[in-house]
């Protein structure tokens, strides 16, 4: 019976999506720093 | 003597060649003088693009006084959105973007810098709407009737093409009226010319507020699609997806024609303007980037939370990866790097890889990633009439803007009454 069914853990995908985000914003700022550097 | 030579000066260059227009006749006149055509009419580009045009223009005849079926189009009950849909009006007004994005940086934000661009970037995002917006009368089978949603015959509020409709048709004559002061500079009109000028900013919020709504309203369309669009691809996301992308489009799609425009219309651009344009492209290459590496962790999100990770690992998967990282996360680095250096080649290059990037998004709403489970022998493919359709509009679109450009005080400096205006 148990393979019939599909179990999301809805906190686990939503810790990933967190993940994401927390990532994202820590990139941004790497990336707007890499965009606005001088050129060498 | 000196003080009376500096004011002959002052007298000539001020001296106003503007066409004195009093009266209809006067209109008609001046208007069949321009018409003319001007230079060489032999040029390469001319002799390959007008067959292709009038081929077009007889099969459009033939298209709406036959209907959809074959031999004209392959569209089938299984596949309605093709070429037509797919790229004309979808992928086309992803790139007419660049003009509402745009003036939200020159007219909002007051970054006078792209002021330079921002008359060719109005018209062409109005003649895109004019002519890849207006193929979608190509698409529509009772094409007579498309007026209905505007008279209230039938305006079928419930339907996202009234959305579409009204928003296309709204944002055209927002466009229509950016572009106003242009055409009264041209035909030299001084009291109209500061009627429209006092218009624009009005416009533009207007315009910039459609803008935002029908570049998303678009993917309401594919929204309905739920059980036919990849799970890679399908998402209750995809009108923010469309919005998104549309300004790194329309931004890419500027620095494209702006590119070709420098070349071919260069003895009306000014020697200033020349060395200002590098700055330019500098400044969108940095929005692009900014644009595109947060529509990367986007369709990130998107993809862990509509639980479609497992669906990467297939053909449609590698499909789906080469379009995000071949053509967002690369040309975004490119931007980033071609800014950083002032490099204008790599972000010209990356430009291109971009819009590739957005046709091939546009299309897979529509037919590539549409339908997926079908076998590539029953899949749609554009029949060459289409392809010849859509060859035709695009030409008529350049065709067109040419004409304009080389009339109208486009890339080239206002009169001097009208600059004294601002």
């Amino acid at each position: 019976m148990e393979e019939l069914f599909t179990y999301t853990d809805i906190f686990a995908t939503k810790g990933v999506e967190y993940l994401i985000i927390i990532a994202f914003f820590i990139l941004i700022v790497a990336f707007w720093g890499l965009v606005n550097m001088r050129p060498q | 003597m000196a003080g009376e030579k500096l004011d002959t000066v002052a007298i000539v260059e001020e001296k106003d060649d503007s066409p004195k227009i009093k009266n209809l006749s006067d209109f008609w006149t001046f208007l069949k003088k321009e018409l003319k055509p001007r230079g060489n009419i032999a040029t390469p580009f001319n002799l390959i693009s007008l067959p292709i045009m009038i081929l077009g223009y007889i099969f459009i005849v033939y298209r709406l006084a036959a209907g959809l079926g074959k031999p004209i189009t392959n569209l089938n009950q299984d596949f309605p959105w093709g070429l037509w849909i797919g790229f004309d009006v979808v992928t086309g007004v992803a790139f007419a973007g660049g003009a509402y994005v745009l003036c939200f940086v020159v007219y909002i934000l007051r970054a006078e810098k792209y002021h330079a661009i921002i008359r060719a970037t109005v018209l062409n995002g109005f003649l895109a709407y004019l002519f890849y917006a207006g193929a979608i009368v190509l698409d529509i089978g009772r094409w007579w009737n498309i007026y209905n949603p505007m008279i209230g015959n039938s305006f079928g509020v419930n339907a996202v093409m009234f959305l579409v409709a009204w928003h296309f048709f709204l944002y055209m004559l927002a466009e229509l009226v950016e572009f106003s002061p242009t055409i009264a500079e041209w035909l030299g009109m001084k009291r109209l010319r500061k009627i429209l000028g006092s218009l624009t900013l009005g416009a533009v919020v207007f315009g910039i507020c459609l803008s935002t709504l029908h570049q998303s309203g678009l993917a309401a369309l594919m929204i309905m699609a739920k059980n036919k669009i990849h799970p890679l691809w399908y998402t209750e996301f995809i009108p923010i997806l469309y919005f998104v992308s549309s300004i790194f489009a329309g931004l890419s799609m500027v620095i494209f024609e702006g590119s070709i425009s420098h070349k071919v219309f260069g003895d009306q651009i000014d020697e200033a303007h020349h060395k200002h344009y590098d700055d330019i492209l500098v400044g969108l290459a940095r929005i692009c980037s900014v644009a595109m590496f947060g529509y990367f962790f986007l369709k990130i999100i998107l993809l862990v939370h509509e639980h479609a990770v497992p669906y990467l690992n297939s053909p449609m998967g590698y499909w789906f990866l080469l379009e995000i990282i071949g053509f967002v996360l690369v040309p975004c680095f490119m931007f980033a790097h071609g800014a950083q250096q002032r490099n204008t080649s790599t972000i010209k290059f990356a430009a291109v890889i971009t819009m590739i990037g957005i046709i091939i998004n546009r299309l897979n709403y529509t037919f590539i990633a549409y339908n997926w489970y079908v076998p590539l022998s029953q899949k749609y493919w554009p029949a060459p009439m289409e392809l010849i359709i859509t060859a035709s509009i695009i030409l008529t679109e350049i065709w067109a803007f040419r004409w304009i450009v080389n009339r109208m005080p486009v890339l080239k400096e206002p009169p001097a009454w009208a600059r004294k205006l601002h």
